[in-house]
């Protein structure tokens, strides 16, 4: 069973709203991703996003962007990433997922990928730039269903009905939406529209539904707890470890998300 | 049609879902408009009053004489009213963004050309317009950058990644995602994810047609060469599509050679490019083994750039286009030589082609005939250019300008 499912069970059982965490691999070193991945676990994060850095991410805001750019002037290789993943996933009992843009995936060979992905202890893919349009040439959806892989999609609050039925029709594990139309980034308010597409979204996915982009603090899991299945916290916990000074990144994190009373 | 936007196994829409429903009106909207009698006219009157279509071919009979080989005809898409092809485009997708009720127009810009041309068409519809332009362009092609903002746009600088044409697209393209509601992407080159790459060819296509014609009275038959210079392809693809089916007349795309062959050096994709999936669709990239894009570099900003047009990845592919790349070196010197004996000042890009076209011509027969498409005029490079060639003359104006600005200041105080 892919862990992703016994996670999303899990929730469902205890009856709360899960949490999904992200990581930028190599930021600020890889040491710090590493620990950071596993303060995350202890602090009873369900999913971690393990983003891939890659020198054009075009759907990341400044703080992601910057933690990437950061990642590969340290040198960080598509490769520390999968032996970073093989190490933790020995270690850590929460599904880990990939986070990467399409190019990564392509230029290291798709099938290889989902393959290498799978074997290190990856759960889940979420790659936001490889729409169902290019499935005929790319076969990337098949890959990842055929190496026991989550392909979650990620779709907004401009989603045409239409495309969020097509999407819908072949999401695996649960879905990804933004809270706005947007690029990922920590907000001090979520989207006022945000109920309304939520419910939307319920009625169109019977797959759970993850909700990211702007989610910062415990007000916003608060005002989600009842709209959607997992929160996803991503530029918030950059920021963090921006601001840390010296080695206090993996406290500063842990404080940040016992603040949330998980 | 189901697969939409492929040129071969290249090209596609490869963006964010959240990009999808503003690019499949784009596209809609441009169907639409292609069979829309009154768009086409609209449009080609702009062409004709505003920018002053058709562009002369020109016949450059001294350098012709001077290299004793083919004969060199220069199509002078500097004679544009902002100096370079760019702005037919732009014309073109204002009307699309008018058609849609967009209020505002972005674009990205390398040469600062393309923002220029967005920069009016915005202020002569009266959309707001923000355009996006490395800071390391910023620092090399200032004088587009006061011009852009004389027209009422607001240049923002990149500051992130390599800081040039790359990372504007990049800027640009996170701008429309967060504003697609009220912002049309003036996407400048025959780049990124579909429609643009055939909306930026079909109206850049003028250029061809109008070659054509112009040869065809001139000299009575088609060309044997058509040569382009290459950063995404847009003028390329303008001067090349009308030829495409004309299997005797040769394509060749100039790239930039830059200053050597290192890694960072230069801008050539033919060789050392690798297909990849970057900002939004399939192509050839400088990139490494992990897929992240490569420094580039060139003398023009116009060519600074590690993707091309997916439709000129195709047509390599299938040897219909042939590709060449000229150094920053030999690229001074064709500008030299233009200026000095067709008084003719050409765009550090346009001269990319036009140095092809002179290492080419004395290899041919002398009644051959080899059409350069000189994109652009050169202005704006004004100020590389005399750091190029040193001229001390120009660097005094300089000091004096600044001295003379100073003097002022001080008096005031």
């Amino acid at each position: 069973m892919n862990l992703i499912d016994k996670q999303l069970k899990k929730i469902k059982k205890e009856k709360r709203l899960g949490l999904m965490t992200h990581v930028v691999v190599g930021y600020p070193s890889l040491e710090v991703t590493e620990s950071l991945v596993k303060v995350m676990e202890a602090a009873g994060v369900d999913f971690i996003e393990l983003q891939i850095p890659f020198s054009d991410p075009l759907a990341d805001g400044p703080t992601i962007m910057r933690a990437c750019e950061k990642a590969l002037e340290n040198g960080v290789r598509v490769v520390d990433a999968f032996e970073l993943v093989q190490k933790l996933s020995k270690q850590i009992k929460i599904p880990l997922l990939f986070m990467a843009y399409y190019n990564t995936v392509f230029k290291y060979g798709t099938e290889k990928f989902c393959n290498d992905a799978r074997k290190a202890g990856i759960c889940g893919l979420v790659v936001p730039d490889i729409p169902l349009e290019e499935e005929h040439q790319e076969h990337f959806i098949k890959y990842c269903k055929k190496a026991g892989l989550k392909n979650i999609r990620v779709v907004s609050p401009i989603s045409t009905t239409n495309r969020l039925k097509k999407n819908a029709e072949i999401a695996s594990g649960f879905v990804y939406c933004t809270t706005r139309q947007g690029i990922t980034g920590a907000k001090d308010k979520l989207n006022p529209n945000i109920s309304s597409f939520l419910k939307k979204m319920k009625k169109v996915f019977r797959v759970p539904i993850a909700v990211g982009f702007g989610i910062s603090k415990k007000e916003h899991l608060k005002q989600l707890s009842s709209l959607a299945d997992i929160a996803v916290i991503g530029s918030a916990i950059i920021d963090i470890v921006n601001k840390s000074a010296g080695n206090t990144a993996e406290k500063d994190v842990k404080d940040f998300l016992n603040s949330l009373s998980l | 049609m189901k697969h939409k936007g492929h040129f071969g196994k290249f090209g596609g829409r490869y963006v964010p879902e959240m990009l999808i429903p503003a690019l499949e009106e784009l596209e809609k909207t441009y169907l639409e408009a292609k069979k829309d009698a009154k768009f086409k006219k609209e449009f080609k009157h702009l062409l004709t009053t505003f920018c002053g279509r058709p562009t002369p071919l020109t016949f450059a009979e001294n350098i012709t004489k001077k290299l004793g080989g083919a004969k060199i005809y220069l199509k002078n898409e500097g004679l544009n009213p902002t100096g370079a092809h760019k702005i037919t485009h732009c014309v073109g997708q204002a009307l699309l963004a008018r058609k849609m009720g967009k209020k505002r127009l972005i674009a990205e810009t390398g040469a600062g050309q393309h923002g220029l041309a967005t920069a009016t068409v915005a202020a002569k519809f009266g959309f707001s317009c923000t355009v996006y332009m490395g800071e390391v362009d910023i620092q090399r092609q200032r004088p587009n950058v006061f011009l852009m903002e004389q027209l009422g746009t607001e240049v923002v600088p990149v500051k992130f990644g390599q800081r040039t044409l790359k990372d504007a697209v990049n800027a640009a393209l996170k701008d429309y995602i967060e504003n697609v509601k009220t912002t049309h992407y003036v996407l400048g080159s025959v780049v990124g994810p579909h429609p643009f790459p055939t909306i930026n060819r079909d109206f850049q296509s003028v250029v061809g047609r109008e070659i054509k014609k112009q040869i065809k009275k001139l000299e009575g038959t088609l060309p044997d060469y058509v040569i382009a210079c290459v950063g995404g392809g847009s003028n390329a693809m303008g001067a090349f599509t009308d030829f495409i089916r004309d299997s005797d007349v040769h394509l060749i795309g100039v790239e930039a050679g830059g200053k050597g062959k290192k890694i960072g050096e230069h801008a050539v994709r033919f060789p050392g490019g690798s297909i990849g999936v970057i900002e939004g669709y399939k192509s050839y990239f400088l990139q490494d083994s992990d897929g992240q894009l490569q420094k580039t570099h060139s003398i023009s900003a116009g060519l600074d750039y590690p993707g091309i047009g997916p439709q000129l990845a195709q047509l390599q592919n299938s040897k219909r286009v042939e590709f060449a790349s000229v150094t920053d070196k030999e690229t001074l010197k064709a500008f030299r030589l233009l200026a000095k004996l067709e008084g003719i000042i050409p765009a550090l890009e346009s001269a990319h082609a036009a140095a092809q076209a002179i290492k080419l011509a004395p290899k041919l027969r002398k009644d051959q005939i080899i059409v350069v498409n000189l994109s652009g005029r050169g202005d704006k490079d004004l100020f590389i250019v005399a750091k190029e060639f040193k001229d001390k003359n120009f660097f005094q104006f300089l000091k004096d300008y600044l001295k003379e600005e100073n003097k002022r200041k001080e008096n005031k105080h």
